[in-house]
């Protein structure tokens, strides 16, 4: 599919010049670089380390922007559907809008340090996924954005919830050691991170369920040369099993009048933590083998064949 | 420089010594004043009177007879109507520089009871204030104290000493109750007995926003009492394992000589509220609380032991500090030191620059009437060929006080320059 010109390009050229330069290093080595902000503040905050750590995040952010953007245009598609690479970037940059506003919030919190971690991955793993822009979208366009909308937002809402449990676990560990030094790392205290953590699964699932529901559905009328879903295709198969399990784990919280703390921390932390290394892992798998998947991973021959197919 | 702090502090001097010197209401502070300008006039004065110090800073100018600690101490004596025999060995005198530093170490906590604790400075900038409206402060008292407040500043900002809670108390709930819970107003407190510390306790818990207040004493009366204080409510001993099922924050301080509540029993007593966090203060010794109550789920069980730890490593990472708190009282205090003395010989400059260049104003007048067909620009001329001679003749001495005031006190050359000028 030939690229089309530039739609929502900048008209100012020293803009554009810098959007075509920015690649996923740029972004990378500043949050990389925040994130060592932090660790350098493992035994004592300082004013000026924070600053710094804020100001790489920021500029990170700006330059991931500029990525995204670049990518969007040069797909002509929106981050979400061009492909599993800027679906992943579209997640790491919620949750580093997330972490701007955690930070803003409360400069002395040192959730960067479990933050970070999680968004290098986030980037680190959108390498090692197809990043070929979806040539698939003739039919169903809306309903397409609305599957990767609901799917992104769910897994940005899960992302929060495991964060928010290693947060906890960590507080958690803290308090029964006694271990509460002067200076040392600030981390919210339990209550909050409790609600935070019930809060973020509570809204993960229906927004996973909504976009899973829709993929399904988007399978079954699947249309011209675009693939049907397979029971045997690994992110189907992976997304279903993970959607089930936060599935019960939501009316487990439903039920619950008082979260027993460390015991959701912990199923929360090992639910999210499944779901993510899954949906990430098989996407990486199926890039790495070449396997076949309704998300952009088809071999070019099955891709070709299919696009033979169309009308 | 004569200035002279007269002090005795909790460091020097035993309290039933310091309570009869305190200059304990505002008018008994008052009277004291009144009667320091009438037994020393053209005196400055500013008394520092707190629990853990009585201080009495006094400056007088530089020509005048400075007051010695003697005759201070006979002022205290007579004022308060003590003996001087029975506090005089108690007391402690500094002079010039070292009064300075003093001040500045108070004001900046190093001579605290609890190091780096904040009510120091309050306390000072209100005897500041208060000597201010008494009109016992002139140029010396304004420029020590106003150094005094912005050394205490520095301190604070530059070196961790104010950093960490050092109290039981502060530790238990500043420290680890606010890491548990995020808000207080809707969390049930539970004291067992009412020791001093549950009410110390109880204190910070107030200002946290807690409401609701449980007091349970194996004595009704007392329990009445630290209730009523604390606009709490008492309930029996009978139903001490009921309260123990339903509490947030549960302060224990009986005088049970063994643990009054195992896990076991806590346990039970949770068992309706399975997934409701505890947080535990033991505070009794020997403990309320068995200390395998603490391995429970949502339980966190602090007692003194745990708590001591946390404040002795306070009170260390605040020990650590105070080389750098003494770097910048050092720095202060050569500062303040150095602008008083330039301040002092300022005085004798400008006399002299005044003198001469009136003597070289009365004879250029005497001049231009003697030779009056000199023209507007001759004048001038000749003008300024005087005025710079007079300046030159003045840069050796004035340069030869300014380096003295720069290293200590120039009160020879002040001297020398007064009688050599007539100044």
């Amino acid at each position: 599919m030939p690229i089309r010109s530039p739609v929502y390009f900048p008209k100012s050229r020293a803009v554009n010049e810098i959007m075509l330069k920015t690649t996923v290093i740029c972004f990378l080595a500043s949050y990389g670089l925040a994130f060592a902000c932090e660790l350098s503040q493992l035994k004592r905050r300082h004013a000026l380390a924070r600053i710094v750590s804020l100001l790489l995040a920021v500029a990170g952010l700006v330059a991931h922007t500029f990525y995204l953007l670049r990518r969007s245009n040069q797909s002509d598609l929106p981050p979400l559907l061009s492909s599993a690479h800027d679906w992943l970037l579209v997640v790491a940059w919620l949750a580093v809008l997330v972490y701007l506003f955690v930070t803003m919030a409360d400069g002395e919190l040192a959730t960067g340090l479990v933050m970070w971690p999680v968004i290098l991955t986030l980037v680190i793993t959108s390498r090692f996924v197809t990043d070929s822009p979806s040539h698939r979208l003739d039919y169903h366009r809306g309903w397409k954005m609305l599957h990767a909308s609901m799917l992104g937002l769910g897994t940005t809402f899960v992302l929060l919830g495991f964060v928010s449990s290693l947060l906890y676990l960590w507080q958690h560990r803290r308090l029964k050691k006694r271990s509460m030094k002067t200076g040392a790392v600030k981390l919210p205290n339990l209550e909050l991170i409790e609600r935070l953590n019930r809060w973020a699964i509570l809204t993960a699932v229906p927004f996973q369920a909504f976009g899973i529901a829709t993929g399904f559905g988007l399978s079954i009328f699947a249309k011209g040369g675009e693939l049907p879903m397979t029971w045997t295709d690994p992110v189907v198969i992976g997304g279903a099993i993970t959607g089930l399990l936060m599935g019960v784990l939501f009316v487990w919280l439903l039920t619950q009048k008082r979260s027993p703390g460390r015991q959701v921390a912990l199923l929360t932390a090992w639910a999210c933590g499944f779901l993510l290394v899954t949906m990430i892992g098989l996407q990486m798998l199926t890039a790495a083998v070449g396997m076949r998947s309704i998300h952009g991973s088809a071999p070019v021959a099955a891709e070709t064949a299919a696009e033979g197919r169309a009308p | 420089m004569n200035l002279l702090a007269l002090y005795c502090t909790h460091q020097t001097t035993p309290l039933a010594i310091r309570e009869r010197l305190a200059f304990a209401t505002p008018e008994r502070l008052a009277a004291a004043y009144t009667r320091l300008k009438e037994r020393f006039p053209e005196t400055e004065s500013v008394v520092l009177s707190t629990c853990n110090r009585v201080e009495l800073y006094v400056a007088r100018p530089s020509d005048a007879e400075p007051l010695t600690p003697p005759l201070l101490a006979q002022f205290l004596s007579e004022f308060h109507d003590v003996p001087l025999d029975e506090f005089v060995g108690e007391l402690r005198a500094a002079t010039g520089s070292e009064a300075v530093r003093h001040l500045f170490e108070v004001i900046s906590s190093l001579d605290s009871m609890v190091l780096g604790e904040p009510q120091i400075v309050n306390q000072v900038r209100e005897a500041y204030r208060v000597a201010e409206a008494q009109g016992s402060c002139g140029s010396v008292a304004h420029a020590l104290f106003q150094g005094a407040i912005r050394t205490s500043g520095r301190v604070r900002s530059e070196t961790r000493l104010a950093e960490g809670k050092v109290s039981i108390a502060s530790v238990a709930v500043g420290d680890f109750a606010k890491s548990i819970f995020d808000h207080f107003a809707d969390k049930l407190v539970l004291v067992i007995g009412a020791g001093e510390m549950a009410e110390e306790t109880l204190r910070y818990l107030k200002d946290e926003g807690v409401r609701d207040i449980v007091v349970i004493n194996r004595s009704p009366e007392r329990a009445e009492r630290v209730a009523a204080e604390w606009g709490g409510r008492t309930a029996p001993w009978s139903d001490l394992n009921k309260w123990l099922g339903q509490a947030d924050v549960i302060v224990s301080t009986t005088g049970a000589d063994k643990p009054i509540v195992d896990a076991k029993l806590f346990k039970q007593v949770r068992s309706a509220n399975p997934g409701r966090t505890a947080f535990i203060l033991d505070l009794g010794a020997p403990r309320d609380f068995d200390t395998n109550v603490g391995d429970l789920d949502n339980v966190f069980l602090y007692d003194i032991d745990s708590l001591r730890n946390t404040c002795e490593e306070n009170r260390k990472a605040r020990v650590r500090e105070i080389d750098k708190a003494r770097e910048v009282i050092d720095e202060e205090t050569a500062k303040f030191m150095a602008e008083y003395y330039h301040r002092a010989s300022g005085e004798v400059v400008s006399r002299l620059m005044q003198d001469w260049h009136g003597v070289s104003r009365e004879e250029l007048d005497r001049l231009f009437n003697k030779l009056p067909h000199l023209n507007e620009k001759d004048r001038e001329q000749i003008e300024r060929t005087v005025e710079r001679i007079v300046n030159k003749l003045l840069h050796p001495p004035l340069e030869a006080l300014k380096d003295e005031a720069r290293e200590g006190t120039p009160h020879g050359l002040i001297n020398a320059l007064k009688k050599l000028f007539g100044l």
